[in-house]
């Protein structure tokens, strides 16, 4: 099982996650080495999947299945947030050069919560691949790759999410852990 | 003015479509590319594309782009467009210019808008080859499997049509070398 880094667990650190969460335009945060140790290899049995006009992937069972679920992960993410949010599902989700996903794909979503576990390795911006958010009237919010880092959003009905399209220059392929969280 | 006046046969699958080869003459092209060079674009960028797009080119006055209005949209060509992919009457067309640059791609999607009957994209981008890309990609869609069918290369000159339906997906490939793939696209519309 992984071990949230401690520094994330102390309770002066989650009270100002929680602030912070909480005041975002977007209510969001972003945790760089978030895991004592992050897997090294990503190497998930994955398939294609693809609708054309809303995504082009490959998609497998997330690399840390067990521990999105666990009540370590799941205390944590009430503390960090404020919420009660309840595990839906979780996947390991690959973009390679050419894939994407629109964010008309999640248009009929409730609120949730999503998280995403960063696991790519020598990105370079260029190549896209960045996750974006969107709320109506409010600004959009661009999350870059970076190996190790976790994201928390929180997204309402008609917020929208995607991953952009990565350039066929890409050398690697985007790798993340996306959970989703129901809200009430 | 034009150089063709014939639209040879349409292909129908995955979808109506056609190529016209040489469709300007050479001093139209001349005149239409010096005036272009010469717009304003503004970069639009979204999950689905990347692109600098200029103003509407049905909005302004300029002697050129009135012979290339003309050229596309007059009442005798709207008519062979309408026969040769047995559409209902044309009525009028739009149409703006766009620079794709390195990097920049416009994903699958089928144009389907009110009033949008016939796609059309007339190339102007001097010498470009498949590496270079920014082919017009086209797949066949059926449910929600979709399959390639052509790569067709944007050659200078050409104008390239099709049929908008819920069938007509179609993609512009990034681009992959440091170019300006010019363009003049728009609709007929019904």
């Amino acid at each position: 099982m992984a071990d949230i880094n401690f520094y994330y667990l102390e309770s002066a650190t989650l009270s100002n996650l929680n602030r912070i969460f909480s005041s975002a335009d977007i209510p969001f945060i972003r945790l760089s080495k978030f895991l004592n140790e992050a897997p090294k290899s990503v190497e998930p049995k994955l398939s294609s999947e693809e609708k054309i006009g809303y995504y082009h992937r490959k998609i497998g069972n997330a690399l840390l299945e067990d521990f999105w679920q666990s009540s370590d992960f799941n205390v944590f993410l009430r503390k960090a947030t404020g919420l009660k949010p309840r595990f839906r599902e979780s996947n390991h989700i690959s973009y390679s050069p050419g894939d994407y996903s629109l964010l008309h794909m999640d248009e009929s979503e409730p609120s949730r919560l999503l998280v995403v576990y960063d696991l790519t390795k020598e990105w370079k911006h260029e190549w896209g691949g960045y996750d974006l958010y969107t709320s109506p009237d409010k600004d959009p919010l661009v999350c870059n790759r970076d190996f190790g880092s976790l994201m928390i959003v929180k997204l309402a009905p008609g917020d929208l999410s995607c991953t952009r399209y990565v350039s066929l220059k890409s050398q690697f392929s985007a790798h993340i852990d996306c959970i989703t969280y129901d809200l009430d | 003015m034009r150089k063709t006046e014939k639209i040879f046969e349409v292909k129908d699958f995955p979808y109506p479509h056609v190529i016209v080869k040489d469709f300007l003459d050479e001093s139209t092209l001349d005149l239409v590319i010096d005036a272009l060079a010469g717009l304003e674009y503004d970069f639009k960028e979204s999950d689905l594309f990347s692109y600098w797009a200029s103003i509407e080119l049905t909005d302004i006055d300029h002697p050129a782009i009135n012979i290339l209005r003309d050229d596309l949209g007059d009442e005798v060509w709207r008519k062979k467009v309408a026969k040769a992919f047995g559409s209902k009457s044309l009525s009028s067309i739009d149409m703006a210019a766009y620079v794709y640059g390195l990097g920049d791609f416009l994903l699958p999607h089928d144009d389907q808008v009110e009033e949008r009957i016939i796609a059309y994209s007339l190339h102007l981008t001097p010498e470009i080859t498949e590496e270079m890309g920014g082919s017009l990609q086209i797949f066949d869609v059926d449910n929600n499997n979709s399959k390639l069918i052509d790569s067709i290369i944007p050659e200078y000159n050409s104008l390239i049509m099709f049929e908008v339906s819920k069938h007509s997906w179609h993609q512009v490939g990034e681009i992959l070398q440091d170019i300006q793939r010019l363009t003049v696209t728009g609709w007929y519309h019904g």
